[in-house]
């Protein structure tokens, strides 16, 4: 097998997720099969074959259900009465970020190799990405969930097009 | 007995088939995982493609499969085809209520 071979089968590549009415929880699974290198067929956990996932607009992912109210993150500082308990919204609020974060990082093995790999993963809360980001994205990934419309992104021909059940 | 590890102490519980079955499995559960990286390549799940193999009467266990998904993508590539057109076949069968001729792929070589 030549070395060209090798060297581009094992190149890492660099991976574009948009998060715009997304669940955090899919955009999370997803990113984490490929951070680890499980959608490759020359899967190691030793060959460090992960590759680099970009997540954007992680400001505006949707949570289904009441989930912004009801789910909570919690943690400890260490110190006596330090136990903090936050809700998704709150959380959200403080930094947009850490709601794909966290759910990424507990979707990976629970290995030494995790830091490296949430290292590779590069979260923005809007659009804008650095120049340097970029220039290295190969491919957009498909989106988990299909976002709807609104009444108002609808033209009027569809608007007009749809059945009508019922007339008052 | 005494135990001065909890490594020692578990050895002791479980028997020594145990771990000689452990290490094989490590083996088949890496050649699992990159059938399914491969799979998922080809648009198919990794249960799906292996019983509709099966019922194709292609027995290729794990290990060449695995080494096929890397060293020859095409072969996979074909493979993961004839599953995808079984699983279709199956589909029509089932839903169909044998009103339709059973699919080319669904004719199974008899052995006696």
């Amino acid at each position: 097998w030549s070395s060209f071979a090798q060297w581009a089968t094992f190149a890492r590549m660099w991976y574009l997720l948009d998060g715009k009415m997304q669940p955090p929880g899919k955009l999370a699974a997803m990113a984490s099969v490929k951070l680890q290198g499980l959608h490759k067929p020359v899967y190691h956990q030793l060959s460090d074959c992960g590759d680099h996932v970009v997540i954007m607009n992680t400001r505006h992912i949707a949570f289904s259900g009441n989930k912004w109210e009801q789910k909570v993150y919690s943690s400890h500082t260490g110190y006596p009465g330090g136990f903090r308990q936050v809700t998704a919204a709150q959380l959200h609020q403080k930094d947009p970020v850490a709601i794909v974060k966290l759910a990424v990082y507990g979707m990976l093995p629970k290995t030494l190799h995790r830091r490296t790999m949430m290292q590779r993963l590069h979260l923005f809360p809007d659009e804008d990405i650095p120049k340097d980001i970029l220039q290295n994205l190969v491919e957009e990934l498909p989106q988990p969930r299909k976002a709807p419309r609104r009444l108002d992104e609808y033209t009027q021909e569809e608007v007009e097009a749809f059945p009508r059940v019922w007339s008052p | 007995m005494v135990f001065l590890t909890t490594r020692l102490w578990l050895r002791n519980r479980l028997t020594d088939r145990y771990w000689r079955v452990q290490e094989v499995l490590k083996h088949a559960r890496l050649w699992i995982n990159r059938i399914t990286a491969a799979s998922q390549e080809h648009g198919l799940q990794y249960p799906s493609l292996i019983a509709n193999l099966i019922k194709c009467q292609v027995e290729l266990n794990r290990k060449v499969l695995a080494d096929l998904a890397i060293y020859e993508p095409k072969t996979f590539k074909s493979l993961a085809a004839l599953a995808k057109r079984r699983r279709q076949e199956g589909f029509a069968a089932a839903l169909g209520d044998g009103k339709e001729p059973e699919g080319i792929f669904s004719r199974v070589v008899q052995y006696h």
